[in-house]
């Protein structure tokens, strides 16, 4: 089971979902912090889901405010960044590029890929706490409320 | 919670440090919690910049660092550092995605103490205390006002020049505040904190033979700290040292010569002894006062933003300073003749027995830095020169010692005059300053940036760095005896009380004697911004003209001087007193007035330099 786990594990980084910074969180949990990179997962998706929230709205409304969707992404990217999210990154750069470069049309394809590429992390991430929960102790337990 | 109990803590230190973390961002900000907890510090979070300050606001002590994201909705991360800074003195570390220099330049200008990027790792966290330890040394410093300044100036020298932007708001409130009395006290209590080094004048002596030996140009901080081979001695002491002498030669060189070309290097020097504080991060200028004219030579100089240094050097005291930042038009460097302008600046009289001699020999290796810079040939005509002035360097070095006095307090100013007196000055490494630069700017923040001298304010200001009057102008490096240990006074001014370089301390510097005496051989200029008594003859003109101009080279200026003061501090002792009792003069003296440059600019220059 771990070692399914662990293949699991293996296969986001290969995929580019997870990077290095996913590794180093994962050092920093311990007993004392047995789930925390399950919790900081689920705040992760949760604070991401409120932004891409924004971001929708923000562009169906159909004026699109440069400024402000480039600080919502800047927000996204720091989270992502600090999670390890690599692909969900780099999304996030290219809508602000065309952010920058006021394409609408740009932006609107970029978020739509990010969109996909968030929930597809969220998924695997997802499965891959569950999975791991069961395993045992090794990769932490329950799932935080 | 008080510097002393912050000490009794450093037992366990840093376990236990108490870090405010702000972020906006929920996730970054679990991280960071968790990352910092597993670095064994004691964490409080929040996420909204206002709450914050709130805590902060609540209980000052409560907090040993704070780390802060720079893009928050409620607040600029920026605004947010500069009123930590501000209100509570703390060092602030910024983080955020953006790895764009501006906002690392942004950060550290506004006092961030450190700039780490997102994603932080945990190795970045582990050393974050040393910030907490720095900035407590530094902040104990301005809390002594003047006294601690001097420490300040060597602790300025390690510290990473962020604090100096933080220091230096403080430093600019207490460095009205303080006197150059109190610099005595420093002595005392920076014993706590930081060794400072008194720069005696054996120690002095030892200097510059290290430097001699490895020969000016080459003179580095670490090579003449294994010659010197003193215990407890760092590199930084050295390298700031060797800064102010640095600048001090230049000054030299460049006050004899002319007054006006003088004038130039005097922004030079100010710029440097200014950039060198740190005025507004620049560190970087490690050579602004020679560099000026030793840049244009020499291509080790440091970008040195003489021009915005200088301004400030030149402003305050400029004359000092001017001499040596202004060399371009070669005035010292470009032509030969102008070598022969030293020639005559050593002949100068300079009234210190000793620091006459030195002067003399100093402008001559200013000067020949100088043509160094512009001609590498010049150098050894330098050397050649520094024959002449070895005799004079021999002055010197006793000049020296007692400069280190002085010079400690200017900061900028010994460094310039060790550095001459035997090194070829062809080489005013730049790089080498660039160190002092920052020791500078580190000195000088923490020093005591005394507010942006105006020309006319730079009288008071000099208060707080010694030099203002030495500072003025190169010229009144030239002066040289008196000048001499004056503007180290000048640079260190800022930071220490303006030791008496000016004359009054007739211990501390042995050019302060000449100083009285040379006022009037000199051009006044020169003493009078050392002297302070004398009012500028020295191309008041200029200094004033500097010093309004620039109130902020001023305030660099004196800064360094304050910086320097730190150092000198040891000996400034006596310098102080005389600086003291110079800048009285000068203040009651309005000498100032005549030159401007010569007290007013100076004290102005005092930051600047």
């Amino acid at each position: 089971m771990q070692r399914q786990v662990a293949l699991i594990k293996q296969s986001l980084f290969d995929q580019g979902y997870l990077d290095e910074q996913f590794m180093e969180l994962e050092e920093l949990q311990d007993d004392a912090n047995p789930n925390f990179v399950e919790e900081v997962s689920a705040l992760y998706f949760k604070d991401s889901a409120r932004l891409i929230n924004n971001i929708d709205q923000a562009l169906e409304r159909g004026s699109f405010d440069f400024n402000r969707l480039d600080s919502y992404m800047h927000q996204f990217k720091g989270s992502s960044t600090s999670i390890g999210a690599s692909k969900v990154k780099a999304e996030c750069t290219k809508f602000r590029e065309y952010c920058r470069a006021g394409n609408a049309e740009g932006c609107l394809r970029t978020f739509h890929q990010l969109k996909k590429e968030h929930s597809t992390l969220r998924k695997k991430l997802e499965h891959y706490f569950q999975l791991a929960r069961q395993a045992g102790p090794k990769e932490t337990a329950r799932r935080p409320k | 919670m008080t510097v002393e109990q912050n000490f009794e803590a450093l037992d366990q230190f840093p376990v236990g440090m108490r870090v405010l973390a702000v972020d906006d961002d929920q996730t970054c900000l679990k991280i960071l919690e968790t990352l910092l907890r597993r670095c064994h510090y004691h964490v409080t979070t929040t996420n909204q910049a206002q709450k914050a300050l709130e805590l902060l606001r609540e209980n000052k002590n409560k907090f040993d660092l704070v780390i802060s994201d720079v893009d928050m909705p409620d607040m600029d991360g920026f605004k947010l550092l500069e009123l930590v800074g501000l209100e509570m003195d703390l060092p602030v570390i910024m983080l955020s995605v953006h790895s764009d220099p501006k906002y690392v330049m942004k950060g550290v200008t506004h006092g961030a103490c450190d700039y780490l990027l997102k994603p932080v790792r945990i190795e970045e966290l582990k050393n974050i205390w040393q910030h907490v330890v720095r900035s407590k040394s530094r902040g104990s410093n301005n809390n002594n006002v003047g006294e601690k300044r001097d420490g300040s100036g060597n602790e300025g020298g390690g510290n990473s020049d962020q604090n100096n932007g933080r220091a230096n708001r403080k430093r600019k409130d207490q460095y009205n505040e303080e006197e150059d009395e109190e610099r005595d006290d420093n002595d005392d209590s920076s014993a706590q904190k930081k060794q400072r080094v008194v720069w005696t004048v054996e120690l002095h002596k030892k200097f510059v033979a290290a430097v001699n030996q490895l020969g000016y140009e080459k003179a580095m901080p670490k090579k003449i700290l294994d010659l010197m081979n003193v215990e407890k001695l760092t590199r930084e002491n050295v390298a700031s040292h060797l800064q102010k002498f640095r600048l001090y030669l230049k000054r030299i060189s460049g006050v004899t010569n002319q007054q006006a070309i003088m004038a130039n290097s005097d922004l030079h020097f100010l710029q440097m002894t200014s950039s060198l504080n740190g005025l507004d991060g620049f560190h970087h200028r490690p050579t602004p006062v020679g560099s000026g004219q030793f840049h244009g030579g020499t291509p080790g100089m440091r970008p040195f933003p003489s021009n915005g240094i200088l301004g400030r050097l030149n402003s305050p005291s400029g004359i000092g300073v001017r001499n040596l930042s202004s060399p371009p038009a070669g005035m010292f460097l470009q032509n030969q003749n102008d070598l022969g302008k030293f020639h005559h600046v050593s002949s100068l009289p300079l009234n210190h027995s000793d620091g006459g001699n030195i002067l003399q020999g100093l402008p001559m290796p200013l000067e020949f830095d100088q043509l160094q810079a512009n001609n590498n040939n010049n150098i050894r005509n330098m050397n050649n020169n520094n024959k002449s002035i070895a005799g004079s360097s021999m002055a010197f070095p006793t000049f020296s010692t007692q400069q280190n006095s002085l010079i400690r307090a200017p900061n900028n100013n010994l460094v310039v005059l060790e550095g001459h007196p035997q090194a070829s000055p062809s080489g005013f490494p730049g790089h080498q300053i660039n160190k002092r630069v920052e020791h500078w700017s580190n000195a000088v923040s923490s020093s005591n940036l005394p507010p942006p001298q105006t020309s006319n304010s730079i009288h008071h200001q000099f208060n707080v760095s010694p030099l203002p009057h030495a500072r003025p102008d190169p010229l009144e490096w030239n002066n040289v005896s008196s000048s001499y240990s004056i503007p180290f006074c000048d640079s260190a001014a800022s930071t220490l009380s303006p030791p008496a370089l000016d004359t009054t301390n007739p211990g501390a510097f042995s050019r302060n004697t000449d100083f009285d005496s040379n006022a009037n051989g000199q051009p006044g200029v020169f003493y009078d911004s050392l002297q302070m008594r004398q009012s500028g003859n020295y191309g008041p003109t200029t200094d004033a003209a500097m010093l309004s101009s620039n109130p902020k080279e001023g305030f660099v200026v004196g800064q360094q001087k304050l910086q320097s003061g730190g150092f000198m501090v040891a000996d400034a002792g006596s310098l102080d007193d005389i600086v003291n009792s110079t800048m009285k003069q000068e203040q009651s003296q309005g000498e100032l007035s005549g030159g401007d440059m010569g007290y007013g600019g100076f004290s102005s220059l005092r930051t600047c330099i």
